[in-house]
């Protein structure tokens, strides 16, 4: 594949360019080449799956990149800009597939409502350390329901304690990912701001927790 | 919704639940900054962020919010994680050494 910089990547993608197809072809193979690399963590190489994905989201990649031509700001080189586009393109498919069987329910509602939390059973924890904790436990949850609202618990409950993707949670709440993302900063904001009016150092908190 | 804080085990559908609920979001909540980016700013600014780390830049402290949205976005940050690991493949074919 020649070496084009940025101007000629831009200009080779034209659609009067006589260096179009040659272009289009040299990024496709360049993504087919190096998609996997960034897919190890859900597809192994080996996988017939993989070369389907990978396919798929190559010719998906050349779409968005045409499309978006004239938003390249040239701020990095015009591979970076197209893996950028890749990654998300792939990883977002991903995602959907691996949790499209999973309703808003099964992602929001608590694991196991009778588990002993696992910081009360602290490794030096007396019955005075574990009574403390609790207390703190308790005042802690108050805040959480007088500052949260119910919208923000399910958000944190999904991304933050089970670690399900923003995408697949804001969609199942009506929203899109960026909305979900300041919602779940406005309730962090929110916390921080009320635990330093009550005068609790969240540091101290996390090492009663630690113990 | 149940108890929130009912939640302390990992959930066994992700591999990426972060441990005892409190902890976590404790954390979270220490980390948090008035001012923070959204997920479509910092995918902007994705592909730059990620050049100057491979350049051994101190990107972290160049562009300080775009770091921040990493260290709290989970989703982001493996998609910036993708990114490095492409970047690692030489973009030109190098089998045309002959």
């Amino acid at each position: 594949m020649p070496e084009r910089d940025n101007l000629t990547w831009i200009q080779d993608l034209q659609t009067s360019s006589p260096g179009r197809e040659a272009a289009l072809a040299d990024l496709h193979a360049t993504l087919l080449r190096v998609l996997p690399r960034a897919l190890t963590r859900w597809l192994s190489p080996g996988d017939p799956a993989l070369e389907t994905l990978v396919e798929d989201v190559a010719q998906e990649t050349l779409l968005r990149v045409l499309d978006r031509l004239d938003t390249f700001e040239g701020r990095s080189q015009f591979t970076t800009w197209v893996y950028k586009i890749a990654v998300r393109i792939a990883l977002s498919e991903l995602r959907r597939a691996r949790w499209k069987d999973v309703s808003l329910d099964e992602m929001t509602e608590s694991a196991d409502r009778d588990a002993e939390p696992d910081f009360v059973r602290g490794r030096d924890a007396g019955p005075e350390s574990a009574a403390e904790q609790r207390d703190v436990l308790q005042h802690l949850q108050r805040i959480l329901s007088e500052e949260l609202t119910d919208r923000q618990r399910q958000a944190l409950m999904a991304v933050g304690v089970k670690g399900l993707p923003l995408e697949e949670v804001a969609r199942r709440m009506g929203t899109n990912r960026n909305a979900l993302y300041k919602l779940m900063h406005d309730a962090r904001l929110r916390l921080k701001h009320r635990l330093e009016q009550e005068g609790l150092p969240i540091q101290e908190l996390l090492e009663m927790f630690n113990r | 919704m149940k108890n929130f804080f009912d939640a302390f085990k990992r959930h066994p559908k992700s591999d990426r639940a972060p441990g005892p609920t409190m902890q976590a979001l404790l954390r979270s909540v220490s980390m948090t900054d008035a001012q923070e980016l959204s997920c479509e700013e910092v995918y902007a600014l994705m592909d730059q962020f990620a050049e100057m780390v491979k350049r051994g830049e101190d990107a972290s402290r160049l562009m300080p919010m775009v770091q921040k949205h990493l260290n709290m976005c989970p989703d982001c940050r493996e998609e910036y994680e993708a990114l490095l690991k492409m970047m690692e493949v030489p973009a030109k074919d190098e089998d045309r050494r002959s």
